[in-house]
């Protein structure tokens, strides 16, 4: 018997099915062999793929709903999904099928139905009862977005170590102010010159 | 921004709790935060609802901020403001998950 769990957000409803993995101890409710997956939008038509295909998607929501909050230019392309604002309130979504001669899906979706999809994957990804093993999918994250996270690593790699020698250098150098007595110096010159 | 005769720096704990409150009322409130959105999605049909919320908007920005700010004067502006609004409102729907907490720290961080 396979398990069948269900996130419910408003208009979306994400059910996921699958098998506990019995090799790593797990109770029987539990799901972490994903068989099927289905997402339901309402007014729209179902989505439903393979276990590859989820992570990739949750993915392309998380990235997307960020790169329109942080005013990048809201665009995500991959080979499997594609997601670009018409305006701030319309998002077209492509889904691409991986099957040959398949035309691919496209859905409009509003802002009301983004925030339903996400909390849908939010509420899977806090759920206790399902394992997601995520895939690696070539992605085309906009260049500024990539060239903003090396930028701050970059940064951080730069800027850190001469930073902390400097505060080493400062805190050592410090201590030699205990060690020098600068009345000491003057007598012993009083008593070299004695005038 | 705040109508205020005292500028006291908010402490990191305040912050902290501030933030606490913000995502259980966005927990709270998420169905009135979709309509609003949906509203504005669909202007021509389902207008009512996004020019209350704008017009009360705007009416507690006028009391309680001062507007001789001109950031202040841009959030009254309603050719602006808009975009503003829309992404104040999305950010709140999308932490009212248990990790909230954390998700809207980091949209403030990151802001």
């Amino acid at each position: 018997m396979q398990n069948k769990f269900s996130f419910h957000q408003s208009s979306a409803s994400l059910e996921i099915i699958g098998l506990p993995d019995y090799s790593d101890n797990e109770n029987e409710d539990q799901i972490s062999i994903i068989s099927q997956w289905k997402l339901t939008i309402v007014d729209k038509p179902l989505i439903e793929g393979k276990i590859e295909h989820l992570g990739p998607i949750m993915d392309a929501f998380y990235i997307y709903s960020n790169l329109l909050l942080k005013n990048e230019i809201p665009i995500y392309e991959s080979k499997l999904i594609d997601i670009k604002a018409d305006n701030l309130h319309i998002h077209n979504v492509v889904l691409k099928s991986s099957k040959p001669n398949v035309k691919p899906l496209v859905l409009k979706i509003g802002n009301s139905l983004l925030s339903d999809t996400i909390n849908c994957f939010d509420q899977l990804n806090e759920s206790p009862k399902v394992k997601i093993k995520k895939t690696d999918m070539p992605t085309n994250i906009p260049k500024k977005l990539r060239f903003g996270l090396k930028k701050k690593v970059k940064f951080f790699n730069f800027f850190i170590p001469p930073f902390i020698a400097i505060c080493s250098l400062i805190l050592f150098s410090s201590s030699f102010i205990y060690l020098y007595s600068p009345f000491e110096n003057i007598e012993k010159k009083e008593q070299i010159n004695p005038e | 921004m705040r109508k205020s005769f005292v500028t006291n720096n908010i402490k990191l704990k305040e912050f902290d709790a501030l933030i606490r409150i913000t995502v259980e009322m966005s927990k709270y409130l998420y169905p009135y935060i979709r309509e609003i959105l949906k509203s504005k999605e669909d202007i021509e049909e389902n207008s009512v609802i996004w020019n209350d919320f704008n017009k009360r908007f705007i009416e507690l920005i006028k009391e309680r901020f001062n507007i001789d700010s001109m950031r202040v004067k841009k959030l009254l502006n309603q050719a602006e403001n808009d975009e503003i609004i829309i992404k104040s409102l999305l950010i709140l729907s999308f932490c009212i998950s248990n990790q909230g907490y954390q998700k809207l720290k980091n949209f403030l961080y990151d802001f």
